[in-house]
């Protein structure tokens, strides 16, 4: 009991070095994602004023409005049909990829760098290029394929081709994730396996998977939370008098529209807040899932 | 030992006010609105890259006689409202910008402008050789003035001779009517190849589109007194009704909202847009620009007599003001820069440049010659021929504005031109929305 009361000088000395260290940690993260978490819950609840001046509390109305209206759910569903496209077709193509690029192949850092690439680009210069290739009139694919298809103003197929680019923008940064869980298999597992007669393919399943089930929980779960506050690709790729937008926008694309071109801060507070809500569920949900599928050694 | 502590310790404090610092700018990063500060030199913001230059030229022209350097910077549009937004609440403005009719409102009752009263009165400037429409955007309730106008814009009808050549359709003339327009749009469609369409716009082709066919039939966006809307009334849904004509033979929705109507009429792939004067320079400087023409707009025989009243064309017109920041270092310099601006040799070199017209009334012949080898008179002459109506707004525009250009207005009715059913229901929702944000401000 008394250590616990009474600190050493040397304590004392090392404690005050060690908030020194993470201050700057700490002070970055009160300003940058504190103090607008806190600003963002408070101005869900107001009718906000113009350039942040003025606010009136006005209850749960914002929430009201917001669980009422018919976009909001439909821009939910958006944002979850997006995310059933980029997070596993992100972690399966990535798998395979990895596991490829895994080996010492000719050439490997090459493909490794080439794959890695779109990572490197930045987000609204890579939803640019897509556009132009998914234009009806003048776009390459349809060009090349002799197709008159509408990719991105279609609403029945529009939601699979943004969802084409952020898995094509992700796999990259996923397959890096896999090689270093890959190498960190001990390759005993697989000499013993094939010293039994399993297959290539056995000993994926058999061995590969589960061992790698921490790694893919990391990215499946932050993969998760990254394509379900998803707006760059829909703001570059789509105009805003897009026929497909309403079939195609996601949460954060009505908030911003809310927020910045209408100017309705509050409203726009309530329905991120709505998400919020929302990835916490997701994400407490995959955190069950962590204890029953995932497999450390 | 000591000395490692204290390099520690410095460099602690360094990262924090490193990270604080990307803190600061994270909101106006890039070329972000930058308080002068020293008050010896001013900084411009504008939004348009095709005005820079002739800007500048008559910026230095001022400068030489102050001896106060003046820097122009560009924001594009979209950027443009979020960045003076963010840089506003947190007081770093330029010191002089261009303000516009959509948001001049809200920076006028927040005194985030500079009051220009004053300055006007002790100057002499007379107010009343502008165009009062634009003088009254940037004027507030109580009298005070905040902006004065830099320019005015108006919306002509551009067509592209080559399609015309080939579909065997005569040019448009200053004597068309809208249906001239329709049978030529709707022989081109049917004479050319199929991506080819004799017309396109697009739902947000509104101040340079469809505003015009409304207020040509006798109805109105916003009505003078932003009280009130009339497009739901017969003659707002007859002007839809003709925009809706026009559309079952013009270039479908799903491609001018993927590909806009710009870009396709330079491709060659629509014969005739309406555009407005501040985007000749597109047109001119384009590949194919021999065989661009422009014609007026066209009217709306609304009382059958053949010929044009003034009251049967209309076109769009807006200006933007010059105003300047509340909390600049130096007010004296940016109010005389502001006034020379807009004093009528700076307005009228302005026109000779090509950079806008005038937003004085009857010194924009310049602006006709400064485009060798094309005619832009019909902009001028629309003027004297026709009847220009004041962009129509409301405090907060943005409320009503993309939701009427979109599924909860008129976008229905522009993927479903055969229907007049749903262009009608289509004025009805769009009024609605209108008439709500009026109540809501």
């Amino acid at each position: 009991m008394k250590q616990k009361q009474k600190m050493t000088a040397a304590a004392k000395n090392e404690a005050a070095w060690g908030y020194l260290f993470v201050a700057p940690t700490l002070i970055g993260l009160i300003i940058l994602n504190f103090y607008p978490v806190i600003n963002t819950v408070y101005q869900s609840f107001c009718k906000t004023g113009d350039f942040g001046k003025g606010n009136t509390f006005v209850g749960v109305a914002n929430y009201a409005k917001v669980v009422a209206a018919a976009e909001t759910w439909q821009s939910l569903w958006n944002t979850i049909k997006y995310a059933l496209i980029e997070v596993p077709l992100g972690v399966i193509i990535a798998l395979v990829l990895a596991v490829f690029l895994k080996n010492k192949i000719k050439g490997v850092s090459v493909f490794r760098t080439i794959f890695f690439l779109p990572m490197v680009c930045a987000p609204a210069a890579v939803a640019m290029v897509w556009k132009w290739l998914y234009n009806q009139q003048f776009g390459l694919i349809n060009n090349v394929f002799h197709t008159n298809i509408g990719w991105i103003s279609d609403p029945k197929i529009a939601w699979i081709a943004v969802g084409v680019i952020g898995v094509w923008s992700i796999i990259g940064y996923n397959m890096v994730l896999f090689i270093s869980g890959l190498q960190e298999i001990p390759g005993d597992y697989y000499e013993a396996a094939e010293i039994d007669g399993a297959t290539g393919i056995r000993q994926f399943f058999s061995i590969t998977i589960p061992l790698l089930s921490p790694t893919t929980f990391f990215i499946v779960q932050t993969r998760v939370i990254g394509a379900l506050t998803i707006f760059d690709l829909m703001f570059m790729v789509m105009d805003r008098t897009n026929v497909a937008l309403n079939k195609v926008q996601s949460v954060v694309y009505l908030f911003y529209q809310y927020t910045f071109t209408q100017g309705n801060k509050g409203y726009g507070a309530a329905l991120v807040m709505v998400l919020v809500v929302f990835i916490m569920i997701i994400t407490a949900i995959l955190q069950a899932c962590e204890k029953k599928f995932v497999f450390y050694n | 030992m000591k000395m490692r502590k204290l390099m520690a310790a410095g460099l602690c404090v360094m990262m924090a006010a490193g990270l604080t610092a990307c803190g600061g700018g994270s909101s106006d990063s890039g070329s972000a609105p930058a308080a002068s500060g020293d008050g010896k030199s001013l900084t411009i913001n504008i939004w348009d890259a095709n005005q820079q230059k002739g800007i500048q030229e008559i910026c230095d022209d001022w400068s030489a006689e102050s001896g106060i350097p003046v820097k122009v910077e560009v924001i594009d549009w979209d950027n443009y409202w979020t960045l003076l937004e963010s840089a506003a609440s947190g007081g770093t403005l330029a010191d002089v910008f261009w303000m516009h009719s959509d948001y001049s409102q809200i920076y006028m009752e927040n005194d985030i402008l500079l009051d220009l009263t004053d300055y006007i009165k002790n100057d002499g400037v007379d107010m009343s050789q502008y165009y009062q429409d634009i003088v009254n955007i940037y004027t507030r309730e109580d009298g005070k003035i905040f902006g004065i106008p830099k320019d005015h814009d108006t919306i002509a009808l551009l067509y592209n001779k080559a399609i015309f050549d080939e579909a065997g359709v005569d040019y448009p003339t200053n004597e068309w009517t809208y249906e001239d327009m329709y049978e030529a749009a709707k022989a081109i469609t049917e004479n050319t190849a199929d991506d080819t369409y004799g017309v396109g716009f697009n739902t947000s082709n509104d101040q340079d589109g469809w505003y015009n066919y409304v207020y040509s039939y006798g109805g109105t966006i916003v009505d003078a007194d932003k009280k009130d809307t009339h497009i739901d009334s017969a003659e707002g849904k007859a002007g839809m009704e003709m925009v809706r004509k026009m559309l079952t033979v013009g270039t479908p929705q799903q491609v001018v909202s993927e590909s806009g109507t710009d870009s396709l009429f330079i491709s060659g792939k629509i014969a005739m847009i309406t555009q407005g004067s501040w985007m000749i320079n597109t047109f001119y400087t384009a590949e194919n620009a021999a065989d661009y023409a422009w014609a007026m707009l066209p009217y709306a025989d609304v009382n059958g007599d053949g010929k044009c009243q003034p009251e049967e064309r209309q076109s769009c017109y807006n200006g933007l003001g010059w105003s300047a920041a509340a909390n600049t270092a130096n007010p004296d310099a940016a109010a005389a820069l502001i006034e020379y601006l807009c004093s009528e040799p700076a307005q009228i070199k302005q026109a000779e440049l090509g950079v806008t017209m005038a937003g004085i009334p009857g010194i924009s012949e310049a602006f006709a010659n400064a485009f060798e080898g094309m005619d832009v008179s019909a902009f001028d002459q629309i003027e004297a021929e026709g009847t220009l109506y004041a962009r129509p707004g409301t405090r907060n525009s943005g409320v009503w504005k993309n939701p009427m250009e979109q599924a909860e207005g008129f976008l229905p009715a522009w993927q479903n031109p055969e229907d007049p059913q749903v262009m009608a229901d289509a004025c009805d929702n769009v009024a609605k929305l209108i008439r709500d944000a009026i109540a809501n401000e």
